[in-house]
């Protein structure tokens, strides 16, 4: 075997020339895969952790149903004490209880239909960065007083600044007539129309009495340390709830279903993307590959009448691939990593990024990441396909007759 | 379109060949229908229950109309929910609470919402008369129930109307009383059912007492509304149907 290898390592260096130019073909999609790889998934966490960060936390409990219907009579009872129980069980974590209900806001001159929250003011700054945005006024402080914190958009709409009413309109829970004038004491503006839009924050407290709550919510958000930890996480508090109550916890694909959605398709057509590159690459093997064996046929002709068995001269072939492949992997990973590394210590950006960044929560200067995973798997099918591309030229070896390959020119 | 205009024209010659006295037309059928609902003027108490599987809510409500256009609905039971109330005029509306004490014109947008949490939209009580103009309307079959001729009318709204429903179906009596009127969208799937339950004599006419609203894909999900006294043809004053009004009660 130490022979073939060695055979095979001079056999590579035989033509440097071409050897080069097919391992720059490898380096050159290595580098490429590696790159687009840490920056696709490096973005995919970022959509993924900027959406929920903004308000939907990893995990929602909620009574069971509630997703689907959204009605408001579907509610977790006593929802603070619930609230409290999960945190000191996680020991702290990030745990924090809304209510939600449909409202009608309106200012002096305009009204528009709204989704109005009750949050915990203290919690909620640990399950959404929605607290953190607010740019103009402050947060809310307490947990009764007639205070919202609205979003930027609808301020300019409904005309309002920190200081102005706003009265609210809907129903309660119990069907009754639910109405509450409170002070703007807040502005936030995450960037994300949606939420800009569509959403007014009020204190838990103060949602509960307004809307004839009773003491009750409807989810508990839970954030887990790490993304990663979500399923560990999720079952940890599925355990916690209490057993007569009929709720449920919710992971983040379940609650935001779109957001997986966008991603696997994203996925499928960079899959797509990756095979063209990475096929081409194997015809390009398969091309140096055969090329070196015809032209040694004269030469392997002469080695088996010398008694040398056809299936380790295919050895010897798959070897000078595999090599040549080692070679790619290596220095494309290299400088992959590198260039990439560089980049997202110094962050890059692409024109049109503001526009995609304000659709999927992408801030507008990119960091891609790499990882283990991100630095080896482009890699690692270059080079499998590459080797199967050799597998045709070594094959063809089996059936050489000494005799007529020696004649060969 | 051709077509519907033929069949149209065929079913109205053939039922002016059955009719004994009048050709009825179903244009004017749901004219008389709507009219004699509201009457030029009316003053009515009714109570109103919403039903979902789980739960009950019922109030109590006084209601003033005058034309086509004016009402004002005003909450009197339950307690807590007293004063609360709409006011509509020529397809606008506005709410007040006093709770905030304030009055709000409810924004177009909102218009297919719930009113005062019913199965009826805001639209279905501001623009009743919508169904006479902006409707075209085909007399489909007449039959004998009891003794008393119903009517069965398809009503197609306009090309150009605001209107959400693709049509809408009656059946009215030849005694003007509304026994059945189901909503339709655009694809032709029934959305909602307003059926009447109680026929009764009240302020002089014959008119639907409790009425029922269904939604098509919750059927135990319904508002019923039961009128408990009526006054017809009695002179209201326009005064009643203003934004101070709403806010202020003066009667």
């Amino acid at each position: 075997m130490n022979l073939v290898l060695r055979l095979a390592w001079r056999n590579l260096w035989r033509q440097p020339r071409r050897t080069w130019l097919t391992t720059g073909a490898m380096v050159f999609s290595n580098v490429l895969l590696v790159f687009m790889i840490s920056l696709q998934f490096g973005m995919y966490r970022l959509m993924i952790e900027n959406s929920l960060q903004a308000f939907t936390g990893h995990m929602q409990v909620q009574a069971r149903g509630y997703i689907d219907d959204k009605k408001m009579r579907q509610s977790v009872p006593d929802i603070v004490s619930l609230a409290n129980e999960l945190r000191e069980e996680l020991d702290g974590g990030a745990v924090a209880a809304r209510a939600t209900a449909f409202a009608l806001a309106s200012s002096e001159e305009r009204s528009y239909g709204i989704a109005v929250f009750g949050v915990e003011p203290q919690f909620e700054p640990r399950v959404s960065n929605i607290p953190g945005l607010v740019g103009e006024g402050r947060y809310l402080e307490s947990n009764d007083a007639a205070e919202v914190v609205i979003g930027a958009v609808l301020a300019r709409n409904l005309k309002v600044g920190v200081g102005d009413e706003l009265t609210l309109l809907g129903s309660g829970r119990d069907g009754s007539f639910a109405a509450v004038v409170a002070d703007v004491v807040g502005i936030f503006d995450s960037g994300v129309a949606e939420l800009d839009r569509t959403i007014a924050e009020m204190p838990l407290g103060l949602f509960q009495d307004v809307f004839y709550m009773h003491g009750a919510g409807h989810q508990v958000v839970v954030n887990a340390p790490r993304l990663g930890q979500v399923a560990e996480f999720r079952q940890r508090v599925a355990a916690l709830l209490p057993d007569d109550a009929d709720l449920v916890v919710h992971d983040w694909d379940a609650l935001l279903p779109g957001l997986k959605q966008a991603i696997q398709a994203d996925i499928s057509s960079a899959v797509f993307m990756y095979a063209v590159l990475v096929i081409l690459v194997a015809f390009s093997v398969l091309n140096t590959q055969l090329m070196s064996v015809l032209e040694r046929t004269h030469e392997f002709g002469i080695v088996l009448a010398l008694g040398l068995k056809p299936g380790r001269l295919g050895r010897l072939v798959m070897l000078e691939t595999a090599l040549m492949g080692l070679l790619g992997l290596c220095i494309g990973a290299l400088i992959g990593g590198a260039v990439t590394g560089w980049l997202g210590v110094q962050g890059f950006t692409m024109p049109g990024m503001d526009e995609m960044g304000a659709k999927f929560n992408l801030p507008s200067r990119l960091h891609p990441q790499v990882t283990v995973a991100s630095l080896l798997s482009g890699p690692a099918v270059v080079f499998l396909f590459s080797l199967l591309a050799s597998v045709y030229p070594a094959l063809r070896l089996r059936r050489l007759q000494p005799v007529e390959a020696m004649r060969a020119a | 379109m051709r077509y519907a205009t033929t069949i149209a024209a065929l079913l109205l010659t053939g039922m002016a060949c059955h009719g004994a006295e009048t050709s009825p037309d179903a244009r004017a059928i749901v004219r008389a229908a709507v009219d004699h609902w509201r009457g030029v003027s009316s003053h009515s108490v009714m109570s109103m229950l919403i039903h979902r599987p789980d739960w009950e809510r019922s109030m109590t409500m006084e209601a003033w109309t005058k034309g086509d256009e004016k009402s004002l609905v005003r909450v009197i039971e339950p307690k807590k929910d007293r004063g609360n109330g709409t006011l509509t005029d020529d397809n606008e509306m506005w709410t007040f609470s006093p709770k905030v004490n304030r009055v709000i014109k409810i924004p177009s947008s909102m218009m297919g919402q719930s009113w005062l949490g019913s199965d009826f939209s805001n639209k279905d009580v501001a623009r009743a008369d919508d169904i006479i103009d902006q409707y075209d309307h085909t007399l489909l079959e007449t039959e004998d129930v009891d003794g008393i001729t119903v009517y069965e009318i398809r009503s197609v709204p306009h090309e150009q109307a605001a209107v959400v429903w693709g049509r809408e179906e009656l059946r009215v009596r030849d005694d003007h009383v509304l026994l059945e009127h189901r909503f339709y969208d655009q694809d032709g799937e029934l959305v909602k059912t307003l059926e009447t339950l109680e026929i009764e004599e009240m302020g002089g006419r014959t008119i639907a007492s409790r009425q029922r609203m269904v939604k098509a894909d919750a059927p135990g999900e319904w508002t019923e509304i039961e009128v408990i006294s009526v006054e017809y043809e009695i002179d209201i004053r326009d005064s009643v149907f203003t934004l101070s009004n709403l806010r202020n009660p003066r009667d």
